[in-house]
């Protein structure tokens, strides 16, 4: 069984008192402490404005669990990718910022994907999963 | 001006053949600007009851659409530590209440989402404790 780690720590000035959230999982199959996910999908790419990129494409399936994280490179901060699953807008990762998110990519609503705003964005994802169904060409 | 950051590490040693270690540091700031955020909900503890979308009660409402202005940053952890013990978060603004997030027990995930929706949640057990915090610009 593979362990993977994913922490997470929050800081912040903004209020009276230091801010300090922090927050460890071991990411693991669904319904199991036993068993850890155990495939990835690791890639950097480079997207022009206005192209959508489908970071996940799946075909439904059993219920199983995922874990995505992204994160844009672009260094301009009015660049952004917009995230969209199920074509539905979820979310948008400016300049800099990253996102990490459990859920269960593999069911019918599970596609993900993103659209380059304002110019180029470089694009780093990572997908731990314990499976999907391949599509046939 | 506040500088709020937030850093995830993921790491295994033997997911890959070489150790995994990846650490990234984000410092969040107003859309589009380099200016840091100046608004945050702090951090709440709730107990979901629901085990049903878009049920009348027993519901958390994480998010209430257009409280922040354009991208907030939303955290949410399940304190469930019981296997299987699911929190769902769906999207209560667009037609259908798509789930978009699921967390595991113990799973936490982090995300600058769409400022324009309402987000609430509904376990698969009664009950289940969450922990969340919204941060960004109020409006």
């Amino acid at each position: 069984m593979a362990t993977t780690t994913a922490a997470v720590t929050l800081t912040s000035d903004l209020l009276s008192d230091a801010m300090s959230v922090n927050a460890s999982t071991t990411c693991m199959k669904a319904g199991t402490t036993a068993d850890g996910l155990d495939q990835l999908e690791y890639a950097v790419v480079e997207i022009p404005t206005g192209d959508e990129y489908d970071l996940i494409c799946s075909t439904p399936t059993a219920s199983k669990a995922s874990k995505l994280y992204v994160k844009n490179h672009a260094i301009d901060e009015t660049y952004f990718v917009a995230i969209t699953q199920n074509a539905q807008a979820i979310g948008r990762l400016y300049g800099g910022d990253w996102m990490f998110i459990p859920a269960d990519f593999h069911d019918a609503a599970g596609d993900i994907a993103i659209t380059s705003n304002g110019g180029t964005n470089k694009i780093e994802y990572a997908l731990f999963h314990e499976g999907t169904a391949l599509t046939t060409t | 001006m506040a500088t709020t950051t937030a850093t995830i590490t993921l790491s295994s040693a033997d997911l890959l053949s070489d150790e995994l270690a990846l650490t990234t540091t984000s410092t969040l700031t107003q859309t589009g600007t380099g200016t840091g955020i100046e608004h945050t909900t702090g951090l709440a503890m709730k107990t979901i009851t629901s085990t049903a979308k878009a049920t009348a009660s027993g519901q958390v409402v994480l998010y209430t659409a257009d409280d922040f202005a354009a991208i907030a940053y939303l955290y949410i952890k399940n304190l469930a530590t019981t296997a299987g013990h699911k929190i769902y978060i769906y999207d209560d603004t667009t037609s259908g209440d798509p789930i978009q997030f699921q967390l595991d027990a113990g799973d936490w995930g982090f995300i600058p989402m769409n400022s324009d929706k309402t987000y609430a949640a509904y376990a698969s057990n009664n009950p289940t404790k969450m922990e969340f915090m919204v941060l960004g610009k109020d409006q």
